[in-house]
């Protein structure tokens, strides 16, 4: 381990892949908890505060987020996902529960409390550079939707609503509202491959 | 993509596999999902696939700075909850609730339900009760998460401790201890599952936690 031979020097954990890490973070290495906070703290508060739109809730998501991969390191599986996609996954799912807990009424329109800083810092590293243009890759597949297709998968995805809810709001039969969440992911899915292959 | 397969219900299986992904099914329809999925393999096959793109939804979003005291928070949160009890410095003596008493002394007040979804493809769900607040213990493919809600904020050099029981021995400590949000949630993973597991509590301890517990727990999650 790292961390037992005295070798967790900061230089040396941010030059290890997420799954190193969290072998370490298992151990109860603080500092390769504090790269992988580092790593992926800003695109969970960013969607976290996407969906809220309250920066308090955002954060409270996050703290929640982080401290449950501390604490349930033990049960982190690289076969069933990246570290990225755990955290971003518990960010989605408490801020379903929060936007729920609110009702429909407040969550259609989630307008920001405008307190949260917007990043506009260049990329340093070749890493976030990538990050930047995959972000760019999956935005311009979500606009290049029809319409239909990306309104139900930004309600449901976004806003936190369940299909019904959305069937109700568009006045549609919820087979259909599905069918477009199913058309939209599979086309952004097609984009996307192609893109990066 | 596989578009689906088999048929659940009388529906072609495939069709609930999008807003599973979104998180756009009714809590029933997603559990009912959740039991089909574990057998299914057209189904497991379109939801990982499908899963890539939820995935990258939240790269979509414009980003926002990481207010600083996030991050001093959640680190200062770590720090205090080791994860080694080996490595934990050396406490001083408390008093020690015995399991016997302490569990009679968890005075029932508020029945919450515990929703226990088998990797295997059944399922069950069952009532059980917490002296406090509710919770919620999901089991996916031998991996086992307990949700809990409106617990209350303890004080500070307080922590929730969780605690497994196997048989009818004396429970033993996971490791694994936490805190609660603002709104009194949490969600942490059961270390090992739960395998010969007879039942999960949570009990409230000295921060750093103990080797056996000292109040009556507020949660019992019994699985046999």
């Amino acid at each position: 381990m790292l961390g037992s031979r005295g070798r967790s020097r900061p230089a040396d954990l941010k030059a290890l892949a997420d799954e190193e890490l969290m072998e370490l973070v298992h151990d109860g290495e603080v500092r390769a908890f504090e790269v992988v906070f580092d790593r992926h703290a800003t695109v969970a508060f960013s969607l976290a505060y996407r969906m809220c739109g309250r920066r308090a809730a955002a954060e409270d998501i996050v703290q929640e987020a982080f401290l449950s991969l501390w604490r349930s390191s033990r049960a982190y599986d690289p076969a069933r996902g990246s570290v990225r996609s755990w955290v971003l996954t518990v960010v989605h799912n408490r801020a379903i529960d929060a936007l729920r807990r609110q009702g429909p009424r407040d969550r259609r329109d989630v307008p920001d409390d405008g307190i949260a800083e917007r990043l506009s810092a260049p990329d340093r590293t070749d890493a976030e550079a990538e990050r930047r243009d995959e972000a760019r890759r999956v935005r311009t597949a979500l606009d290049e939707l029809p319409p239909d297709q990306r309104r139900v998968i930004e309600l449901a995805y976004f806003h936190g609503f369940t299909h019904s809810e959305i069937a109700k709001m568009l006045d549609l039969p919820p087979g259909t509202v599905k069918g477009r969440m199913r058309l939209g992911l599979t086309k952004m899915r097609n984009v996307l491959s192609e893109v990066s292959v | 993509m596989s578009g689906g397969g088999g048929l659940r219900n009388g529906r072609e299986c495939g069709e609930d596999a999008a807003a599973y992904v979104l998180g756009s099914l009714e809590p029933a329809e997603a559990e009912a999902f959740r039991r089909h999925l574990a057998g299914c393999t057209a189904c497991q096959q379109d939801v990982a696939e499908l899963e890539q793109v939820t995935g990258s939804l939240a790269d979509a979003t414009v980003r926002y700075e990481v207010p600083r005291d996030l991050r001093r928070r959640v680190l200062s949160e770590v720090r205090a909850t080791p994860k080694a009890r080996a490595s934990r410095p050396a406490r001083v003596r408390r008093p020690v609730v015995a399991w016997g008493g302490a569990l009679a002394a968890a005075v029932v007040i508020v029945a919450v339900v515990l929703v226990v979804a088998l990797g295997s493809g059944g399922s069950s769900s069952r009532t059980i009760q917490a002296s406090t607040g509710s919770a919620e213990l999901k089991i996916a493919d031998g991996r086992a998460d307990l949700i809990v809600r409106s617990l209350p904020h303890l004080s500070a050099g307080r922590i929730y401790e969780m605690w497994v029981q196997r048989g009818n021995a004396t429970p033993t400590p996971t490791g694994t201890l936490f805190a609660v949000t603002s709104n009194g949630t949490a969600a942490v993973g059961v270390p090992g599952g739960v395998s010969g597991v007879s039942a999960v509590m949570v009990t409230q301890e000295p921060a750093g936690g103990t080797p056996a517990p000292t109040t009556a727990p507020v949660i019992v999650a019994r699985l046999t």
